[in-house]
């Protein structure tokens, strides 16, 4: 019992910071619908401003006050104004890919402002951490662990008196029940909303403080792994309990603790097992729970009231535009080819050649989410899966490199596969989260052995070889990658001109009729879930052939969420898209190289802002400013005195 | 046998009891209504019909197999077609697109191989689908994206995805809620001609009585989930219990 104890009682600590998440992210998710995928970012804000300003020498009280008290509730309180009061009634897909977008955006800002230096040993709250307060059951208990202990009961005893003894908690626990029937009963909801996302973004600052010192470094991924947690534990209340969600957090800390100390040390198991127990609990959960999906799409006993989400704001398709336009694109093609052969420089080649492999990686992206409506969080892992296959096969098998990058996308397509089952019935959401867990236990487990990304030494894949023929020239393995590139976009265009295309738009369209006249959606589902995970397998060992020495910091899950904010900013419906999407990601990369190195994180700011504008140009920024110009071009060619 | 036979089906929300023992029985080529309440079940059995949602309790006969267990898409292939309250298309499809998705499903065309090898042609012009776009008046919308179509085109477009799979049964949810008197109208000659034909069987939730009793000879009446009537259409209309139940009045 002792033992048990001494084991349980440092995972307190971890589960008041997971509990106070878990209840600000189904606070928000219950009330206005969004999954708020950001939380992370914003507990990572406050935490950063709570360490400037103690680094700056300010008072913990005065940072604390700017931190969590100020700058806190003013995000949330923009983020709602700005942002999410204008998609309440947008799909769950505009939603996701919108919340995405403030992800990656918030902490790159943030860095921008204030400097990406590494920030050691992050300022305790309250107490300081290095003094023992008293010993429980054998464990000394130092301030950190004692103040968050103290502050996450205080504010969650706050917050409930709150919620029970005063009318703007009655209303919060109204809107939690059902916006509209608290629209019904003469409430301005709207009021109720905002004070919601700030009291939800309040408790996200104070998660993030509280977090901060209990890791080495204050680090913005660290978030991402709280916020994986904070879902569990909030999955374990169904999304829709509050004090589940908040003993979930509880639970969910202690048990990482137990389980580090029950297992052998030193081993895998215990190393890679704890660290991922959020995510595993996470893809158990989607699994067991049948349940669940009623609960989590079902809730608003008046939803049936609002009306349908309205049409995405453009008609998605060709037009027909005749032969001149097509001319154009080949003739650019053949231009871009030419020149790659003759006169860019080598250094450019190698980052087009890095383009055409990124393209690859992001066609599996315009395949699953804009042509079938589904959103993946792991494609880099899965065009990790292609890289890592490549290079063992390739170094301990001897297998040639070009076979090497097929079994590599055979491999990741299967345990794409193997992904999509568990989260299949449960639509959009569950498929989001599922994918987002699998990605970060691919980063923390799964491409740390020896035998898949081999931690930070990564592994080497060598150039290709055919016959006598030798793919190690820059140019020559830019001729291969553009062939590989081309074949892959006739895949995706074959699949989009013939009748699972449609069939796919169908299923986009509406989940029910596609049912009712006879397609088998699970089908349908894990074979372009299989085809997208192989296209991003593909796309990877050859980036991974390219580069020569790959690891799981390639491919880590933070770049799977800035991959899908790229296409879906740049075009996420067309095979183009994905090509652009690809030429824009390594262009800007090397000409923000120029630049300082803090003006780096523009390029996710730009590309988390172009996310947000997914609501209105769900088309993509890219294809709609070119639509754009194709259709002043045919207004001209009509009436050729109408356009100045 | 009959195509249709529903045997005590009992499906609960929690604590509330959305059907309670419904039994009904459809012979091929009827036309039935379903009338009753707004939440009375309607829809809850349509959907437990046709399979997106499971019922608890009771033993679903269709073409002459039992059907309880088997999912919603492996029903529409043994011929169960239906329309829903809430228009249900395809965003980003034309008319004639969505009657041609139905039409391939039907012919089990859909293959990604054969669209990998160039093999499916999923433009070319069909004949049946052709056919029916004339029969029902979307010729001249077939073309456009859906979301410009009426309400009505849209009721119409979902029969003709239903009809295009030559289905033994349809189920019509409120085919004339949110059209106009003339859009009806035709609505309703288009149900009267493919009750003519007989090949296909109607069960047809609706609350337009003139509709109900232009189309179908027999009725059920369902109220707070039990069915509590059920017969030839005049009959069940001028019984008291439905008439209070139903039409809120005794008179």
């Amino acid at each position: 019992m002792t033992q048990f104890l001494s084991y349980a009682i440092p995972g307190l600590p971890y589960g008041c910071v997971f509990a106070l998440m878990a209840v600000g992210l189904v606070l928000t998710y219950q009330t206005s619908g969004v999954f708020n995928l950001a939380y992370g970012a914003q507990a990572y804000a406050s935490a950063l401003i709570f360490y400037v300003g103690v680094n700056a020498g300010w008072p913990s009280w005065a940072a604390f006050i700017v931190a969590v008290l100020v700058a806190a509730p003013l995000l949330g309180l923009a983020m709602d104004r700005f942002l999410y009061r204008f998609i309440r009634s947008a799909p769950v897909l505009v939603k996701l890919v919108s919340a995405l977008g403030m992800l990656i955006a918030i902490p790159s800002a943030l860095q921008l402002i204030f400097g990406g230096q590494q920030r050691l040993a992050p300022p305790s709250l309250w107490l300081p951490p290095g003094s023992v307060y008293f010993h429980v059951a054998g464990d000394a208990i130092n301030g950190t662990e004692l103040s968050t202990v103290i502050v996450t009961m205080a504010v969650v005893l706050l917050a409930s008196l709150m919620s029970h003894f005063t009318q703007i908690g009655l209303r919060m626990r109204a809107m939690a029940e059902s916006p509209r029937m608290v629209q019904l009963a003469g409430i301005n909801s709207e009021l109720v909303g905002v004070a919601i996302w700030v009291l939800s973004s309040f408790l996200a600052g104070l998660a993030g403080v509280l977090l901060a010192p209990l890791f080495a470094d204050l680090e913005a991924m660290n978030f991402t792994d709280l916020l994986v947690a904070a879902i569990a534990a909030a999955a374990l209340g169904s999304l829709t309990s509050l004090p589940l969600a908040f003993w979930g957090g509880i639970g969910l800390g202690v048990v990482q603790e137990l389980l580090g100390g029950y297992l052998p040390s030193g081993s895998v198991l215990s190393s890679g097992l704890r660290p991922a127990l959020p995510f595993v609990v996470l893809i158990v959960l989607l699994l067991a729970l049948p349940g669940l999906r009623e609960r989590w799409f079902h809730d608003d006993p008046l939803a049936a009231c609002d009306p349908p989400p309205p049409p995405m704001a453009t008609t998605i398709g060709g037009y027909g535009f005749g032969g001149a336009l097509l001319g154009a694109r080949w003739a650019l093609l053949v231009v871009f080819f030419l020149s790659c052969m003759t006169w860019v420089p080598g250094n450019w080649t190698f980052t087009l050649t890095q383009g055409l492999a990124y393209s690859i990686i992001f066609l599996s992206i315009v395949l699953l989410t804009g042509m079938s409506g589904q959103i993946s969080l792991c494609q880099a892992s899965f065009a990790g899966i292609g890289a890592f296959t490549c290079a063992q096969l390739a170094g301990h098998f001897g297998v040639s490199v070009l076979l090497g990058i097929l079994a590599g996308g055979a491999l990741a397509g299967l345990v794409g596969v193997v992904v999509a089952l568990p989260a299949l019935r449960l639509g959009g959401l569950a498929l989001a989260l599922a994918t987002l867990a699998f990605g970060l236990l691919a980063d923390n487990v799964g491409f740390q052995f020896s035998w898949s990304g081999n931690g930070d030494s990564g592994v080497s894949v060598p150039r290709p070889q055919l016959g006598s023929l030798e793919f190690t020239s820059g140019k020559v393995f830019f001729v291969l990658a553009f062939f590989v590139l081309g074949a892959c976009a006739m895949v995706v265009l074959a699949v989009r001109r013939g009748t699972t295309g449609r069939e796919l738009a169908a299923m986009r369209g509406s989940d029910l009729a596609a049912q009712s006249i006879g397609m088998n959606l699970a089908r349908l589902k894990i074979t372009v879930f299989a085809v997208a995970a192989a296209l991003a397998g593909v796309g990877g060992a050859l980036y991974g052939s390219l580069q020569g020495t790959v690891g799981p910091d390639d491919f880590n899950s933070l770049l799977s969420l800035v991959f899908m904010v790229v296409v879906v900013t740049t075009g996420v419906y067309t095979v183009e898209g994905a090509i652009e999407a690809g030429m824009a990601y390594v262009i800007l990369y090397q000409l923000l190289d120029y630049l300082p190195s803090q003006w780096r994180n523009l390029f996710p700011i730009l590309f988390g802002i172009g996310a947000v504008t997914y609501a209105l140009h769900p088309e993509g920024l890219v294809e709609w400013q070119k639509r754009r110009a194709i259709e002043i071009v045919l207004a001209w060619r009509k009436h050729p005195q109408a356009v100045g | 046998m009959a195509l249709l036979e529903a045997r005590g089906i009992t499906k609960r929300f929690g604590g509330i009891v959305a059907l309670d023992d419904v039994s009904l029985l459809l012979e091929r080529g009827e036309a039935v209504a379903l009338v009753g309440p707004n939440g009375a079940g309607k829809t809850t059995l349509f959907d437990c019909l046709n399979g997106v949602r499971h019922f608890d309790i009771g033993e679903l006969f269709f073409a002459g197999r039992r059907v309880d267990h088997m999912p919603a898409y492996k029903r529409a292939r043994l011929g169960m077609g239906r329309t829903f309250q809430r228009l249900e298309l395809f965003a980003g499809l034309t008319a004639r697109e969505h009657l041609m998705v139905a039409e391939r499903v039907h012919r089990a065309e859909g293959r990604l191989w054969k669209d990998l090898l160039g093999r499916a042609k999923a433009n070319v012009p069909v004949e049946r689908v052709e056919a029916l776009l004339t029969d029902l008046g979307l010729k001249d919308v077939a073309d456009d994206p859906i979301e410009s179509l009426s309400q009505g085109h849209g009721r119409l477009v979902e029969l003709g995805r239903a009809l295009v799979q030559d289905p033994s049964l349809v189920l019509l949810d409120e085919p004339s809620s949110g059209l106009d008197t003339r859009e009806t109208a035709e609505f309703a000659s288009v149900l009267i001609e493919l009750r003519q034909r007989g090949n296909t069987a109607i069960l047809l939730v609706e609350h337009d009585l003139d509709l109900v009793r232009r189309v179908v000879e027999r009725i059920y009446v369902l109220d707070f989930g039990r069915l509590i009537a059920a017969g030839p259409v005049e009959e069940v209309l001028s019984d008291p219990a439905v008439r209070l139940a139903y039409l809120g009045d005794i008179a």
